[in-house]
């Protein structure tokens, strides 16, 4: 599957620049080099906060958490993205 | 008020001797007087990038263990008078110094000198902690690479805990025509994710190795591309404001049209 994208991708000129991939690899790489966090435990932690998230908020999207680490001036961010279904609700 | 900079880099390989000997030779040639110290105790480099490898009779630690003066062991260069090597020892091993020694030593140079450059060796072991132990500022050099930026990461994380305050990052060996076409980090994403401040962008440049070839810097030949932005670098340390220009490869048959109108053709601000 990944190759036949990655061919598909290749075909119509769509295929990821590896100066994009090197930055996210780095930035993956450093989240773990910094906190100390695998990419496993990175996993973990996204189910984790998902789970208690949906206790509150029933419409999260449990597989687009994305969480990240931003380097700040003196501290870092470890930053969550929780996306949340838009209920079609009627007003 | 004298300053000692360290040049150092997580990775090795990326340019911190190439740095330290041009920017010693652009500080000179701007009229200070400047002493470059090769730390790099037993893998003695910066003697033969600079081309005074056969004028070494003492060594720095000579100088520490006190068989001599430390007047007697630095190196006038070639070209320029007012450039000084204080030359590694090869036959030693790290251990040979201390911290104290090198805090001591850079004091005795601060007398000396205006600018005392220290080519620190790679990683993040006592060479290293010895070769910024004395420093006032610290130059962290990378390249454009995952391998070189991660590790990049880590030693600016260790300078911060050494209280050398915020170190500034020396970008080498970027490919502007790779950059512009995705194939390799641009000045920006390196930034990104470093967040420390910018102080020059060197490109590849094959004229860094025929001039090493030599023993000639790279800032002496004009035609250099590298060794113009190791020259601007001295003036961004000499504290001029001088913006940060990224001296592309050949210039291409656009560049040249452009050119021609007058629009800034080799390099481009960022
Ligand atoms: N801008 C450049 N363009 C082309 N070649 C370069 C450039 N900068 C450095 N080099 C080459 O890269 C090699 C490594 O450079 P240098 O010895 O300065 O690195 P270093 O960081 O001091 O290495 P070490 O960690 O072993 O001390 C040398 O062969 C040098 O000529
Ligand atoms: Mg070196």
């Amino acid at each position: 599957m990944g190759n036949v994208m990655s061919f598909l991708d290749t075909l119509f000129g769509k295929r990821e620049r590896s100066s994009d991939i090197a930055r996210d690899r780095l930035l993956t790489v450093l989240v773990h080099d910094r906190v100390k966090l695998t990419p496993d435990m990175m996993e973990q932690l996204k189910a984790d906060l998902s789970a208690v998230i949906a206790r509150y908020v029933p419409s999260v999207d449990a597989g687009a958490i994305e969480v990240t680490l931003l380097r700040g001036e003196s501290v870092d961010h470890l930053k969550a993205d929780i996306p949340l279904r838009r209920t079609t609700q009627k007003f | 008020m004298s300053r000692v900079i360290t040049i150092t880099s997580g990775k090795g390989g990326v340019g911190k001797t190439t740095s330290t000997a041009n920017l010693g030779a652009a500080l000179a040639m701007q009229g200070l007087k400047v002493a470059v110290v090769d730390a790099d105790i037993g893998l003695r480099n910066l003697d033969v990038v600079m081309g005074l490898e056969n004028r070494i009779v003492y060594d720095l630690v000579d100088v520490v263990e006190g068989r001599c003066r430390l007047r007697q062991a630095l190196i006038k260069d070639k070209h320029l008078p007012d450039l000084c090597l204080l030359p590694a020892a090869q036959t030693r091993d790290k251990d040979a110094v201390t911290a104290d020694d090198m805090i001591a030593l850079a004091n005795q140079l601060r007398a000396e000198f205006d600018y005392v450059l220290i080519d620190s060796p790679a990683g993040i072991e006592a060479g290293f902690r010895n070769a910024i132990a004395g420093a006032d500022e610290v130059l962290i050099v990378t390249t454009p690479e995952v391998a070189a930026v991660r590790d990049a990461d880590r030693i600016i994380g260790l300078v911060e805990a050494f209280e050398k305050g915020h170190p500034r990052l020396i970008i080498n060996r970027l490919k502007p025509r790779m950059v512009s076409r995705g194939e390799m980090m641009s000045i920006d994403d390196v930034l990104q994710i470093l967040a420390i401040d910018l102080i020059g962008v060197v490109p590849e440049d094959e004229q860094i190795v025929t001039s090493t070839n030599r023993g000639e810097v790279a800032v002496l030949d004009r035609s250099s591309r590298a060794g113009r932005a190791f020259s601007e670098i001295a003036r961004r340390l000499a504290g001029e404001d001088v913006p940060i220009t990224v001296f592309d490869e050949n210039p291409g048959i656009l560049n040249r049209i452009f050119g021609a109108f007058g629009i800034r053709a080799r390099g481009s601000e960022r």
